[in-house]
């Protein structure tokens, strides 16, 4: 989950999400080295007082920073297009299971062999626990099994929502009308914590998502237990 | 201007200024694969119709087996399993 004073991404509790960890170290990286280059030249610049004032033109210098550049980009596109095809494959997803998004509420359903469904509602700040996190608790958590794939399937019940789930780099928009898919693997177990990422009225930052990440067997006995 | 073709405008200008010659070929090798990748998209994608007589709805017709992504990561189409009724 976020803690305050948060710079960075959160852990990557996902194969996607730790590409997308070392994709924007190597982004980043490349802009670092960039913007202390174009500091330093700046810098060199102001404080000199050399000057050189016939120069017309330069082709050396021209095609350096001609060419330089555009293998910069080919080097950020080349990994940025591999992550984006890697998660759009299909990797035979084990359980799916769908959530709608309301005002200001997300509801799911696994429906897959009994009929599951509840709605998952924030736990408001009066009623917390100690040791519970400020609008970021539910009242009935996303329990799903680890280490495997799941399919996830979004749609909104009245307005556009979004399903954000930031450790495991997952963001998908509820489009009322529209069925979006997204598959989830989380590598370990745990509670993860994702805020609605779509405005949708006066509680839309009041309308968190949690999900459980258990052991198979725990998993099919909750499930058993819910149903 | 008379006495002069357009190619060879084209060549002193380009003698003069070689610096000139990267900047049109990344252009044009970006230009470029837009364009073929938007010719891809119209003609391999199975979301596009071009005949409505013999093949009104591609899309209708898509196989496990296909690769329809420009780019497969992991996922080697040619041996997924094919698990689900023919119409």
């Amino acid at each position: 989950m976020a803690y305050p004073s948060q710079l960075g991404f959160q852990d990557a509790s996902s194969p996607i999400m730790e590409e997308l960890l070392y994709f924007h170290d190597h982004a980043l990286m490349i802009v670092f080295l960039i913007s202390s280059l174009v500091l330093y030249v700046i810098l060199a610049m102001l404080s000199t007082k050399l000057m050189h004032t016939n120069t017309m033109d330069a082709q050396v210098i021209e095609t350096i920073w001609t060419i330089l550049p555009a293998v910069i980009l080919v080097l950020i596109a080349l990994p940025s297009l591999r992550i984006l095809y890697m998660m759009d494959e299909i990797n035979n997803p084990t359980i799916t299971v769908k959530t709608l998004g309301h005002q200001w509420y997300w509801s799911y359903e696994y429906t897959d062999y009994e009929d599951l469904m509840f709605d998952s509602y924030m736990i408001p700040s009066e009623e917390l626990k100690p040791g519970d996190l400020r609008l970021l608790e539910v009242d009935n958590r996303v329990v799903l099994p680890m280490e495997l794939t799941i399919r996830m399937l979004i749609s909104s019940e009245d307005v556009l929502h979004s399903w954000a789930m930031p450790s495991l780099g997952l963001k998908t928009d509820a489009i009322p009308g529209r069925l979006n898919q997204a598959t989830l693997s989380s590598t370990r177990p745990g509670l993860f914590y994702g805020q609605c990422s779509e405005i949708c009225g006066s509680n839309h930052s009041f309308m968190p998502i949690i999900l459980e990440m258990v052991p198979l067997k725990i998993f099919e006995s909750w499930s058993s237990s819910m149903v | 201007m008379a006495g002069t073709s357009l190619g060879a405008n084209l060549y002193r200008k380009i003698k003069r200024h070689p610096a000139l010659i990267p900047m049109i070929g990344f252009i044009g090798l970006g230009l470029g694969s837009a364009a073929l990748y938007l010719l891809r998209l119209a003609v391999r994608s199975p979301d596009v119709c071009w005949d409505r007589k013999n093949n009104p709805e591609p899309w209708n017709r898509l196989s496990p087996n296909d690769q329809y992504k420009f780019l497969a990561v992991s996922t080697d189409y040619k041996k997924l399993k094919k698990d689900r009724p023919d119409f």
